[in-house]
């Protein structure tokens, strides 16, 4: 099976990026296994306790993917700047107790990790 | 994924856009073909001589230097509009017109942006 990598670095509800890619990888699951790397303001995108009134709940859609065997990572220098800290213990398949479960806290390493694998890659951004 | 076109086009003060991207590429240039492509308000990273001393941000410049192996083009149209053409720019840089910017990003196996 090959690899799709999407890149997302806007943070939820700004744009209709993430739910795009939400979209695009539910349809993608058809074909690829699909890495998702959340970078910059995107590691607001798992965030628990979000209640959009007009949008979708992103870190609940997001959530599902993971469910679904996608690979979620955030970008560690920017959670931690934004307030989301890695942890050592998984609880629920997270790192992070504000997260959504089954998405992690990653080094930028694997982003490049990811790139190098991917057959193809997305990149959403505004 | 052997290589990877990283596409700039945001200012490289006021945002976390520019940093963001110099750290992608950082961590990129392990085992892949990098470059680094400035579009628009994104040229002006190639000016020498900046100082964010006052911003309390990493001087970006001195970044770009210190990855030597790194390609960065820079769109020489867009320097042109914003009056920087004549100005001394990093040395590290190649000036390239649409057409070979674009022919850039063709051949590189993914485009990210920034």
């Amino acid at each position: 099976m090959k690899t799709l990598t999407i890149v997302l670095t806007d943070g939820p509800y700004i744009s209709e990026y993430a739910e795009i890619a939400c979209k695009l990888t539910e349809e993608a699951l058809r074909w690829y296994h699909v890495n998702i790397f959340l970078y910059l303001d995107a590691v607001h995108i798992p965030r628990k306790g979000q209640t959009p009134s007009f949008f979708s709940n992103i870190g609940e859609l997001f959530t599902g993917l993971a469910e679904k065997g996608v690979v979620i990572r955030a970008c560690a220098r920017c959670a931690a700047a934004r307030g989301y800290i890695a942890e050592e213990n998984l609880e629920n398949g997270s790192n992070c107790k504000d997260y959504h479960p089954g998405i992690r806290i990653s080094s930028l390493y694997e982003l490049a990790e990811m790139l190098k694998k991917s057959d193809r890659v997305i990149s959403l951004s505004r | 994924m052997k290589s990877v076109f990283y596409l700039l086009d945001t200012a490289p003060y006021g945002s976390e856009k520019a940093f963001g991207a110099l750290n992608a590429v950082a961590v990129s240039l392990n085992g892949m073909n990098v470059t680094l492509g400035l579009y628009g308000d994104g040229v002006y990273l190639a000016a020498a001589d900046q100082d964010s001393t006052n911003l309390r941000m990493p001087n970006l410049s001195d970044i770009l230097y210190s990855y030597g192996e790194l390609r960065v083009l820079v769109h020489e149209p867009s320097l042109i509009e914003r009056g920087l053409f004549d100005k001394t720019l990093i040395e590290t840089i190649e000036l390239v017109d649409e057409e070979d910017f674009l022919k850039e990003m063709e051949n590189l196996d993914s485009v990210i942006l920034f």
